[in-house]
C-alpha cells in the first residue's frame, strides 16, 4: 500500500493529458523566458522565469491530481476456462 | 508516465531539451546585439633604451617605452550576454628579419557597463616591450591598435578592433640607458 502511494499512479487519459500539458507549457515557458530576458537585457530574468515556471509546472503535472484519475479503465471480466490451471504467484489482490 | 518517477523522467527530459534550445537562442541572439564601439588611440614619440637582455643574459636587448592616450566608449558592446571585455593595446610592426610582430603592451578587463568609458592620458606600457631579435634597429614604424575580445556567458568569443593610430609611429635610435 505504501509503495502504491509513492508510485502515484494515474490512468491512461491522465497520462496523455499530463504529456500534452508538459510539452505545451515548457515550449511556452521557453519562449516567454527568452523574451523576458531579451526585453530587459538581463539573463537573470530569463532563468528566473524558466526556473520558477518549471517548478510550478512540476506541481501541476507530477502529483496524481484527481483530474488525471477521472477515467479509470474498465477491464473485461476475467474468463475462467474449465480445466485451466492458474499457477499461484506471489502477487495477491 | 503512469508512475511518479516516470513522470519526473519525462518532464525533466523535455525540460533539459528546452533549456538547451534556450541557451542556443541566447548564443545566437548575441550576433545581432551590440554595435561597433568608438575610440581613439594617440601615441607620443616612442623611446628606446639599450637594456640588459632578459633572454639573452650576456647580451643586450632593446626596451621600448610607449606613452599613449586612449579614449573609447565600449558601452555598445554590453548586452545581456556580455560577461566581460578584454581590451588590449597592440603594437604591430615588421622587424629587421621581415617577421610581422604583434605585441600586447597594455590591457584591461572591463566587467561592468558603468566602467565602459575609457579615458587614459599618459598611459605607459604595462608589459615590457622588447624585440625578440634584441634590437629595434631597422624596424618598420609601428601601428598601434586598440582591440577588444568580448567574452559571453553563453556562446562564442567575439573579437574586434576599436581604434588604430592614423600614422605609423617610428622607433628612434636606441639611447644608452641612464643609470637607474
Amino acid at each position: 500500500m505504501d509503495s502504491q502511494i509513492l508510485e502515484a499512479r494515474i490512468d491512461f487519459h491522465g497520462q496523455s493529458l499530463m504529456e500534452k500539458i508538459t510539452k505545451g507549457s515548457l515550449v511556452l515557458i521557453t519562449v516567454v523566458a527568452f523574451l523576458a530576458g531579451f526585453v530587459t537585457q538581463s539573463m537573470q530574468y530569463t532563468f528566473a522565469v524558466f526556473g520558477g515556471a518549471s517548478a510550478m509546472l512540476a506541481l501541476v503535472v507530477l502529483p496524481p491530481w484527481p483530474m488525471y484519475n477521472s477515467h479509470p479503465p474498465t477491464w473485461l471480466p476475467a474468463i475462467v476456462e474449465p480445466g485451466l490451471v492458474v499457477e499461484k504467484t506471489g502477487i495477491s489482490k | 508516465m503512469h508512475t511518479l518517477l516516470s513522470r519526473v523522467n519525462n518532464a525533466s527530459a523535455f525540460m533539459s531539451s528546452c533549456m538547451m534550445t534556450l541557451l542556443a537562442a541566447i548564443a545566437i541572439s548575441s550576433f545581432f546585439l551590440g554595435s561597433q564601439p568608438t575610440g581613439e588611440v594617440g601615441i607620443s614619440p616612442v623611446k628606446v633604451f639599450a637594456a640588459k637582455g632578459r633572454r639573452h643574459y650576456s647580451g643586450k636587448q632593446d626596451a621600448a617605452f610607449v606613452n599613449f592616450n586612449v579614449t573609447a566608449d565600449l558601452a555598445p558592446l554590453f548586452h545581456w550576454n556580455t560577461k566581460q571585455l578584454f581590451v588590449s593595446l597592440e603594437a604591430e610592426y615588421t622587424n629587421m628579419h621581415g617577421v610581422q610582430n604583434t605585441v600586447v603592451i597594455w590591457d584591461k578587463i572591463i566587467r561592468r557597463k558603468q566602467d565602459a568609458q575609457l579615458h587614459i592620458e599618459g598611459g605607459k606600457n604595462k608589459y615590457a616591450f622588447r624585440e625578440v631579435s634584441t634590437s629595434f634597429k631597422d624596424v618598420s614604424p609601428a601601428s598601434y591598435a586598440l582591440k577588444y575580445n568580448l567574452m559571453p556567458y553563453v556562446g562564442v568569443l567575439q573579437y574586434g578592433e576599436i581604434a588604430r593610430t592614423s600614422d605609423d609611429v617610428p622607433f628612434p635610435e636606441a639611447q644608452a640607458k641612464v643609470a637607474s
